[in-house]
């Protein structure tokens, strides 16, 4: 057996997984977005449901919410992540209790991450309640609206604290297998400590930053149960709206439902793609 | 085992077990049944069994319908009851539905439905359900068909295809260490949350039990309930509908967090309320307000209340499928689950504690005492006082349009 072969078929349970679940549940997504629905007696494809969702202002807000969501998201964790990690590549007393404290909520769930923060940031949560000890508060509404907030603070400050951990061990790793050579080398030929970062470090971490960026984007842009859970009644992020015409109990919005999913992945992939070559070309330029 | 699994192994069970119950007398011929004397048609199903489909999520209702139940069946008819659980009723009323489609029309799977609302609507308009039996039972006597709520199932006529099982009804709830007169009408709480800013809200359908807070105030908007019984009227929607707007939309600045945001489900709702950051909460089962002070959610001054202009209350029910082949005994299950002793012990909370589909003042004195003596929580109102001022459900299409109308109108 060649190893070509050998490869093929070790890959194919991987494969037939990501090709039947994935793919299949995308094809029969995208075939009842478009009407299409023989079991029911749909059987005229038509792109009413897109339509229907694309003139909907509902749609336009929820999308520049989720979008707003995901990019303050990942661009705050990204920052905060290689600073942290700059930090924790040195040497110096504890760095092992530090590392692992920073890497502790790689195992927290989101939900469990969500409930935290409702608990710590609501306005009757520990923060208000502190506050309210202080005599800084006089009754719950005082204190400022952090969950269920129309600028999704609440979501923010969940995925923040949760991909902080998981940017800053893929780079740390990075800078770790970089070693300081590189940036010795441009110290001893007259860089500042910023220039090197900037113009060395920055450059040749960035592959990892760049990858781990995506993740948490796309990731964000689809996750239903954060915003579900610190989101404001209205507008809500496109994964609940979409969901929420899921479950409509009218049979005609589950086209609608559907067509709202395929967008959701369609914008999800274009935006990745964006994300990728904007940001690479203003690091390496 | 997940639900889903465990429904479709009973529902793959119960049919290899009717397959061999096809000795016994078949009961399918439904019009041969009705007014036939009672003793004839317990003969008839004795030996036989019933296969009831109701929701599986509760381990305390299962174990009322499996053992108690199943054992009155067992032990005295000599009847098998198979339970099949579900996670979602219209399963149970899409195998009926299949079946007749295929055009199985005196052999179905189904004896039994634990049902309301949509899927009776459904049942009924594609004539999936046996109707014209009730007056066959003799435990219909115990049935008061004159209430409204009763006699309409979210506003569709039973018609004599179904019987009441239990009743739920709509109900307030406040902290009485904090809040002294809270508000007993619609009109009340209107003027109560212009007084009170912040200190309500509700929650945005379509969580379920915030829109039927919307419902009460569309009742109240449409001067009653009255003129909205019966088939969805788009002129009388329009005027009802408007009025309803304008109300919602007039209190919004003064709800929690000046109406910039609703919760969006009744337990964000229920923290709130337990937090303290609005004072008044609601809910379709009172008996959540008991379950909440026990678990010490809720502080003990926590108590709920009825409305002067009437609550929302909705009976559940039992139905049996056009093509159920074991009738007889499905009638004689539905005669058990109507009688006094079944009704008595589903109230005790410590069994399931929901509200009886009979009159209790019909019962025997013995069954009357017992469950007049049945102790309530202290935080539970009386249902008994609630259904004083009892309102009916709308009709499905108009519970969508309210959703519809709130979302375009108050949301946005």
């Amino acid at each position: 057996m060649s190893d070509r072969i050998k490869i093929i078929l070790l890959l194919a349970p991987a494969m037939a997984v990501i090709g039947l679940l994935f793919f299949g549940g995308l094809l029969v997504g995208l075939m009842r977005s478009l009407n299409y629905m023989p079991v029911i007696g749909l059987t005229e494809p038509n792109l009413d449901a897109y339509v229907a969702v694309f003139s909907s202002r509902e749609f336009l807000r929820s999308f520049l919410l989720t979008f707003h969501i995901s990019f303050t998201s990942t661009v705050i964790s990204a920052a905060i992540a290689i600073a942290a990690a700059l930090l924790l590549r040195r040497t110096f007393v504890g760095r092992g209790v530090i590392n692992f404290l920073f890497q502790l909520n790689l195992t927290v769930p989101h939900i469990v991450g969500a409930i935290g923060i409702l608990y710590l940031f609501s306005q009757s949560g520990s923060f208000a309640r502190l506050g309210y000890a202080a005599g800084l508060i006089e009754r719950p509404s005082d204190f400022p609206a952090l969950v269920f907030d129309p600028y999704a603070i609440g979501i923010i400050l969940q995925y923040v604290w949760k991909e902080v951990p998981f940017i800053g061990v893929i780079v740390l790793a990075n800078m770790q297998a970089i070693g300081q050579d590189y940036e010795s080398v441009a110290r001893s030929l007259g860089a500042s400590k910023w220039q090197s970062f900037r113009h060395v470090l920055l450059p040749l971490i960035f592959p990892g930053v760049l990858s781990a960026s995506v993740m948490v984007f796309a990731f964000t842009f689809g996750a239903y149960e954060i915003p579900a859970l610190l989101g404001a009644s209205h507008p809500q992020a496109l994964p609940v709206l979409a969901y929420k015409a899921y479950t409509n109990v009218d049979l005609a919005a589950r086209p609608q439902a559907m067509a709202m999913a395929i967008i959701i992945a369609v914008l999800s992939a274009i935006m990745i793609v964006a994300y990728t070559r904007a940001t690479r070309a203003r690091i390496r330029g | 085992m997940t639900l889903k699994r465990r429904a479709l192994l009973g529902s793959a069970m119960s049919l290899a077990l009717f397959g061999a119950s096809q000795i016994q007398a078949d009961t399918a011929d439904g019009d041969a049944l009705i007014g036939q004397d009672w003793d004839a048609i317990v003969e008839m199903a004795r030996g036989g069994e019933v296969n009831w489909f109701l929701w599986g999520g509760a381990d305390n209702i299962n174990q009322y319908v499996s053992d108690y139940i199943g054992g009155i069946l067992r032990d005295e008819y000599g009847i098998t009851l198979n339970r099949v659980g579900l996670t979602d009723t219209a399963e149970a009323v899409n195998i009926v539905l299949g079946e007749k489609e295929a055009g199985v029309m005196d052999r179905g799977s189904v004896d039994m439905i634990w049902i309301n609302g949509e899927n009776f609507r459904t049942m009924k308009q594609g004539g999936l359900a046996w109707c014209g039996y009730t007056e066959t039972l003799p435990n219909t006597a115990l049935i008061n068909w004159d209430n409204p709520a009763i006699a309409n199932d979210f506003g569709v006529p039973v018609d004599g295809c179904e019987v009441p099982w239990s009743r739920a009804q709509f109900a307030f709830a406040y902290d009485a260490a904090v809040t002294e007169n809270p508000p007993r009408s619609i009109p009340e709480l209107l003027e109560w949350i212009k007084a009170n800013p912040g200190q309500f809200t509700y929650p945005a359908p379509p969580d379920f039990t915030g829109a039927v807070f919307i419902r009460h105030v569309f009742y109240h908007a449409a001067g009653g309930v009255e003129n909205l019984l019966g088939e969805f009227d788009q002129a009388k929607f329009d005027e009802a509908s408007a009025r309803t707007w304008e109300i919602l939309n007039e209190i919004e600045p003064y709800l929690w967090r000046a109406g910039a945001t609703y919760p969006t489900s009744v337990t964000q709702l229920n923290e709130l309320f337990a937090n303290g950051e609005v004072a008044l909460n609601f809910n379709y089962e009172p008996a959540q307000f008991g379950l909440g002070v026990m678990a010490g959610t809720y502080p003990d001054t926590v108590m709920s209340y009825g409305l002067s202009d009437g609550t929302i209350g909705n009976t559940n029910y039992t139905i049996i499928p056009f093509n159920s082949p074991n009738k007889a005994a499905a009638l004689v299950l539905q005669n058990v689950l109507l009688s006094a002793e079944a009704q008595l012990t589903k109230a005790q909370p410590d069994v399931w504690g929901t509200s009886p589909g009979i009159e209790m003042d019909r019962t025997p004195a013995d069954v009357q005492a017992a469950f007049a003596a049945i102790e309530r929580h202290p935080s539970v109102v009386s249902a008994a006082e609630l259904a004083e001022n009892a309102l009916p459900e709308l009709q499905a299409s108009w519970i969508s349009a309210i959703e519809q109308g709130w979302l375009a109108n108050v949301a946005q």
